[in-house]
């Protein structure tokens, strides 16, 4: 016993310590061969099947004991257990370890008998740092079913083990464990060692027929092939929400999947693991808590159309989807970012010719269709390469930010009249093709802000379809924009029915300035909110120092003209430098004590406690996302409404690109802001609110879950 | 009219200004393009992902305490590793992601110690990730977690460095590396088997 120990002890320092003796003994190859030998020796002489009688086995945070029967019947199959007794906050691995970690080793010599598989009760998920393992935290049993032999008088069994203990630093344990009962006419237990082997063994995966969930189909989530999503159907009676625990590690990822209820029918989406073999069929352990289920070989179905795991594109056909895309577009010229470029612009049309009008409309369509397929494909190639991007990604960089603010204020400047060059800018337009086109062009980037109603499904939608519906979708998103302009150019009757030319569309011009000024003001917010202080006093100089080009140019002759050029350009040079190299040393949206920075973690463990969470998804640079905020969610009632409810307020704040929210929201099929994800108290799936609030909507969602 | 022509030019600009693209790659993925990096070693050279083009390159995440790490390097399995294909022409980078007051952090000086103590056969010293941004980007959840990127910049594999995730030393003469078998299959231009592989050992210490 004494000399097993000691043996052991010795192996493990051979183990652990054989890096430091190796580097010793580095130049002399011939005795790092020679301590291999003995190395290898001491593993043949400790694993072999005729070692010593010891029932337990040792390591750091660690003991291992036998849960077995004290006799075994001949011909009676028992479940005996190696019992892992684990420090507190320590913890050992089930069968796929996840993330990282390892599970245990078991390798058995028996004699007497006939042994099977070893069996693995059902784990759970446990957060370690940026990584999901699947585990068991305490102490655990993996068992190991025994048949003695007919004839046998003894069964004698003898199994080398080895572990990997972690708290967040991992330790790995080596034994070796011996078992010897007698056979006889019954089996007999100490009643607390069958108690606990009991326990586990009543959490081993039973056959998937006697599961309250059944599948129904297992599916690659199209097309980017980053997820994949099991489809459960559950029993009438069954309300319960089960965990599932994917088998391959290769394949799908351990962090818990994201779950969709519709009524008895559950979809469970699952990440990928990055560049994994895609397989035909797959294996899951399905748990309620107390028992728990193998789904064995699993087929995948390679998805087809817009068979998909998220809410629209299976109920909506693609038709829906199209005709949703296109009301979204024709509601975006309402939006204050382009109503007062466009309702300029359609009055620069009146005074035209006719024929001129009906080129202009085209002109302008096909501006804002080749940039929206431009912006489409772009984003779609972004997507193929992997990265985790969304709708409005062109306000998450500063210097497109500061474009936006120079033309809205060379815009507005000139809606005041205050100088003719940007008025013939936009008047430009208005006289010539060309300038429709640009117009055209202008207009799609103006509207991107205003991500309006309709427009969150579309796009959400077009984020997970193959590229040429999505591209589809993308245009639909244009046409629905061009439309209105359009019809009013073919139709020229329609622009009789609006009131004549005259003195007062200068007024009105003069009066849509303001709420150009209006926008500037938010989009020097949105510039602040990217890159700190810096970023207001950056754009306002840059406006100041153009005012001041241009007031130079009116006042003075050539020469004055070309000072005023080379202080334009100067400045737009200095300021998109210095706005690059703050964007780099960005600070995040100060949260408030109530609202949460976004972290995945945070939400499971309020999940996992049954709290309510509420998560908005936002952005600086979302107009209805500050709207929303502003009227429904930093509302007094609502917020004491929360308080009361002990709801954990998550704010994702999408002003920067940040991936992880980005793939949180992919998993809503969505790919823009503003998104409200509800988890009522102790459900574990979202529900999807509207993307306008309203206070009775919110006060609704409680008074439905008392 | 050349009035008018310069103004939709100056249009166009801002056009072109606006659609500044930018790219951010989640993970380094087999058969995609490998994320950019540029980080300082432990004796104080910059490496960047550009400085390897037309090379094929190694990339090895290190923690001087984690098991698995000692499994390869206490056995002689890692540096053999990286003596044989660097004297391949096969550039190796060992990186080390653990931040400062976690397991694995070392200051450059500790680092070039360590380099030696561990008989690093790399292409240079350890490189020192000290804020996780280059683990970040590759996605490295583990020690050893390894990649391996053609001359053209495309990740040709991903994942652990052999099929045996015991911490036992003794099981590495026994095992399948994926390491080399990419390797030797991508180098004489055929394609890799196994491109990917779920990385075992302890989590990045980010």
């Amino acid at each position: 016993m004494g000399s097993s120990i000691w043996l052991q002890s010795m192996l493990k320092h051979l183990l652990f310590n054989a890096y430091n003796f190796q580097n010793m003994k580095r130049t002399k190859l011939g005795l790092r061969r020679g301590y291999r030998i003995s190395l290898w020796l001491f593993v043949f002489v400790l694993f072999s099947p005729s070692s010593w009688g010891q029932e337990t086995a040792q390591g750091d945070h660690v003991n291992v004991r036998w849960l077995a029967p004290t006799t075994f019947a001949s011909g009676q199959t028992q479940y005996i257990g190696f019992y892992f007794e684990v420090d507190p906050e320590w913890h050992v691995y089930w069968r796929n370890a996840g993330d990282s970690g390892a599970a245990p080793r078991f390798d058995s010599t028996v004699q007497g008998a006939q042994i099977g598989q070893i069996q693995w009760p059902f784990p759970q998920r446990l957060p370690v740092a940026h990584l999901t393992n699947l585990g068991y935290e305490g102490n655990v049993a993996y068992l190991l079913p025994v048949t003695p032999d007919n004839d046998a008088d003894t069964v004698s069994l003898s199994v080398s083990l080895e572990w990997l203990v972690c708290k967040i630093d991992c330790i790995p344990g080596f034994g070796q464990m011996s078992l010897s009962r007698p056979v006889t006419e019954n089996v007999q237990w100490q009643a607390h060692d069958k108690e606990i082997q009991q326990h586990f063994v009543s959490r081993l995966p039973q056959s998937a027929t006697q599961s309250p969930w059944k599948v129904q189909s297992l599916a690659y989530a199209k097309p980017s092939g980053t997820h994949i999503t099991l489809t459960l159907m559950a029993d009438a009676d069954e309300t319960s929400t089960p965990r599932v625990f994917p088998l391959s590690g290769d394949l799908i990822s351990a962090t818990e999947p994201q779950l969709q209820r519709d009524a008895q029918q559950l979809k469970l989406t699952f990440a990928l693991m990055p560049g994994a073999q895609l397989v035909q069929q797959t294996d899951f352990v399905i748990t309620d808590g107390s028992q728990a289920w193998h789904l064995a070989n699993v087929p995948i179905i390679k998805s087809q159309g817009n068979d998909n795991s998220f809410d629209s594109p299976e109920t909506q056909s693609i038709w829906v989807l199209l005709l949703a895309a296109f009301a979204g577009g024709i509601i975006l010229n309402l939006m204050p970012c382009l109503f007062p470029v466009l309702s300029i612009k359609l009055f620069g049309l009146m005074q035209a010719q006719s024929s001129t009008r009906v080129y202009e409309g085209l002109a302008y369509t096909a501006g804002v269709l080749v940039t929206f397929a431009a912006l489409g494909g772009l984003l779609l190639l972004l997507r193929a390469s992997g990265s985790a991007i969304g709708w409005g990604f062109q306000l998450q960089s500063a210097p497109v930010v500061l474009s936006l603010i120079l033309l809205f204020w060379l815009m507005a400047l000139s809606f005041s009249g205050f100088f003719d060059f940007g008025h013939r800018l936009m008047n430009l337009a208005g006289s010539h093709r060309s300038g429709a086109f640009v117009t055209g062009m202008l207009a799609v980037f103006v509207a991107t802000p205003c991500t309006g109603p309709f427009m969150g499904v579309a796009l959400g939608a077009a984020a997970v379809l193959p590229a040429m519906s999505a591209l589809m979708l993308f245009l639909a998103l244009g046409a629905g924009l061009a439309a209105p302009f359009l019809l009013l150019c073919l139709w020229p009757w329609l622009l009789t029915r609006l009131p004549r030319p005259g003195a007062w569309m200068e007024t009105l011009r003069q009066f849509l300035a303001f709420p150009l000024y209006a926008t500037v003001i938010w989009l020097l917010w949105v510039l602040g909110k990217l890159v700190g202080d810096a970023g207001w006093v950056i754009g306002c100089l840059l406006m100041l120092s153009i005012v001041f080009a241009i007031w130079i140019a009116s006042k003075t002759k050539r020469l004055g003209k070309w000072t005023a050029i080379a202080i334009a350009l100067f400045v737009l040079i200095y300021s998109f430098v210095s706005i690059q190299v703050e964007n780099n040393s960005a600070t995040t949206v100060a949260k408030t004590d109530r609202w949460h920075a976004f972290d995945p973690v945070k939400i499971e463990e309020a999940l996992q406690q049954e709290k309510a969470v509420f998560v908005d998804y936002t952005a600086a640079w979302c107009i209805t996302c500050q709207v929303n905020k502003k009227l429904v969610l930093e509302n007094e009632s609502v917020l004491k409404l929360f308080d009361r409810n002990d709801v954990l307020l998550i704010r994702a704040d999408w002003t920067h690109h940040d991936p992880a929210i980005t793939e949180s929201l992919s998993q809503f099929g969505r790919n823009s802001v503003p998104v409200y994800a509800w988890y009522a108290k102790g459900t574990n799936n979202a529900e999807l609110l509207p993307q306008i609030l309203t206070v009775p909507m919110i006060e609704n969602l409680f008074e439905e879950s008392h | 009219m050349t009035y008018k022509y310069k103004k939709s030019i100056f249009a166009m600009s801002f056009i072109a200004l606006l659609s500044f693209p930018f790219l951010a790659i989640a993970v380094a993925l087999p058969g995609k393009p490998a994320p950019d990096f540029t980080e300082t070693d432990a004796s104080g050279m910059q490496h960047s992902l550009s400085d390897y083009q037309d090379q094929w390159l190694v990339i090895e995440w290190f923690n001087k305490d984690c098991p698995y790490v000692r499994k390869h390097y206490g056995s002689g399995n890692m540096q053999a590793l990286q003596k044989k294909y660097t004297e391949n022409e096969v550039k190796w980078l060992t990186v080390i992601s653990s931040v400062e007051g976690k397991q694995g952090y070392f200051e450059p000086n500790e680092a070039l110690i360590e380099a030696k103590a561990h008989n690093l056969n790399a292409s240079s010293p350890f490189l020192l990730d000290i804020d996780g941004s280059m683990g970040k980007a590759y996605g490295a959840k583990t020690t050893p977690h390894m990649f391996i990127i053609n001359p053209q910049g495309q990740v040709v594999y991903a994942g652990a460095i052999d099929d045996n995730d015991s911490a036992n030393p003794a099981v590495i003469e026994s095992s399948m590396n994926y390491v080399s078998a990419a390797l030797d299959e991508a180098m004489a231009g055929k394609e890799v088997t196994v491109a990917s592989s779920r990385a075992y050992g302890c989590s990045v210490k980010y």
